[in-house]
């Protein structure tokens, strides 16, 4: 097996998919935090001056959808071949189509603008990428609860990470959702993520 | 071999990279495209909406990115495992992330806004990207001209088309870029490639 050491800064945000895949793989790895004070020391040592980082036997990898694929598929969560990975692969990319949509109203300086506009894309826009992923979700799974073929991937796993940081802006977003509520609780059962879930450091996002 | 049906727009934009991996590859497909007042009566029909899908036996694939992925892993122009496939998706990821500025100054309907925009674009945010490229094709490129394990990935192939798009508007965009001026010299220089872009049909965008 390989060494594994993920550099990211003390937050779940980007790295938790990741932490999650090696939480359900059950795999060790290193686990390296900086705060942000400690972080200019280092952003040379990384590719593109960003993290997080996979170093794989002292080989750097960027790009936190990259990492986590490459996780995902060596401890195989990713799909059982070229066509399920694939259908995990568009129900990421539609994950990161909504977090790149909130980017805008999250990042608007303007304190009175940024209010309207977090305002409108929670109850306007949130809505219909939900209803995108609950389309995929059936399309895919298989009739189960997880994304695709009725088994657990990392789709699951990243889905459930961005899903909380926006329940807590809203906390009833996915009241119109049972498919979603219901993917996400069978997430939070799996013994080995309930399990990394109650000991992980409790982060604000 | 499944049977393969590629449904987009009349032009190159996110669909191309998958029409070239059919062409290295030397692979048949259904190459469907819709023109603008044609497009409204079949989107109702795709999964999230959206084009490009690429349809495979009869099942409907969204997201241009998972599309290309999924042809490239088919025909073996991925990277030979998952740490080279994973080397491919950080310089797709990092592409993704320098055409991502590139959009908005396309569809900016204020003129004088639309050249601020594209010339702050060009001036200061695609060069930063690009030299992240030239740093990855460096490190993972094994001292060859394609961006992973000197041979030909559809990393290349998504770089040759997204690039074709900036040089259109801004023509020496590449100019202080030898390494990645090389690397789009040696994907056209390949033969089935050549011979694809001589034939393929002169679109808009």
């Amino acid at each position: 097996m390989p060494s594994y050491k993920l550099y990211y800064f003390n937050v779940r945000s980007r790295a938790e998919v990741s932490r999650l895949i090696f939480a359900a793989a059950g795999e060790k790895y290193e686990d390296v935090r900086y705060e942000q004070d400690e972080w200019p020391a280092h952003k040379d040592e990384m590719p593109l001056g960003q993290i997080p980082v996979l170093e794989v036997d002292g080989v750097k990898l960027p790009q936190s959808r990259t990492i986590a694929r490459y996780l995902a598929k060596q401890f195989h969560l990713a799909g059982k071949d070229n066509f399920e990975q694939a259908k995990v692969d568009a129900v990421v990319d539609t994950i990161y189509d909504l977090l790149n949509a909130f980017a805008t109203p999250f990042f608007e300086k303007d304190e009175a603008k940024k209010e309207e506009l977090t305002k409108k894309f929670l109850s306007e826009e949130l809505p219909k990428h939900l209803q995108n992923f609950e389309t995929l979700g059936k399309l895919y799974g298989n009739g189960g609860h997880f994304f695709v073929d009725n088994q657990l991937t990392w789709a699951d796993l990243l889905f459930y990470n961005y899903i909380q940081s926006f329940m807590e802006f809203k906390a009833d977003c996915l009241n119109n959702f049972p498919w979603l509520q219901q993917n996400r609780a069978e997430v939070e059962k799996q013994p080995k993520i309930a399990e990394y879930l109650k000991n992980r450091p409790n982060l604000q996002f | 071999m499944p049977s393969y049906k590629l449904t987009y727009f009349n032009g190159r934009g996110r669909a191309e990279v998958s029409r070239l991996i059919f062409a290295v590859a030397g692979e048949k497909f259904e190459d469907v495209r819709y023109e603008m007042d044609q497009w409204p009566a079949h989107k109702a029909e795709m999964p999230l909406g959206q084009i490009p899908v690429l349809e495979v036996d009869g099942v409907k694939l969204p997201q241009s990115a998972a599309i290309a992925r999924f042809l490239a892993k088919q025909f073996h122009l991925a990277g030979k495992d998952n740490f080279e496939q994973a080397k491919v998706d950080a310089v797709v990821d990092t592409i993704d992330d320098s055409f991502k500025g590139f959009v908005p100054t396309r569809f900016e309907k204020d003129e004088a806004k639309k050249e601020e925009l594209t010339k702050k674009y060009f001036g200061e945010e695609l060069p930063k990207h690009l030299q992240n490229l030239e740093t990855l094709g460096k490190l993972y490129g094994n001292g060859g001209h394609f961006f992973v394990g000197n041979q030909l990935t559809w990393a290349d192939l998504l770089f040759y088309t997204f690039a074709q798009a900036w040089i259109g508007v801004e023509a020496d965009c590449l100019n202080n870029f030898s390494w990645l001026k090389k690397n789009r010299a040696e994907v056209e220089k390949q033969p089935k490639i050549a011979e694809y872009l001589k034939n393929r049909p002169q679109t808009q965008f």
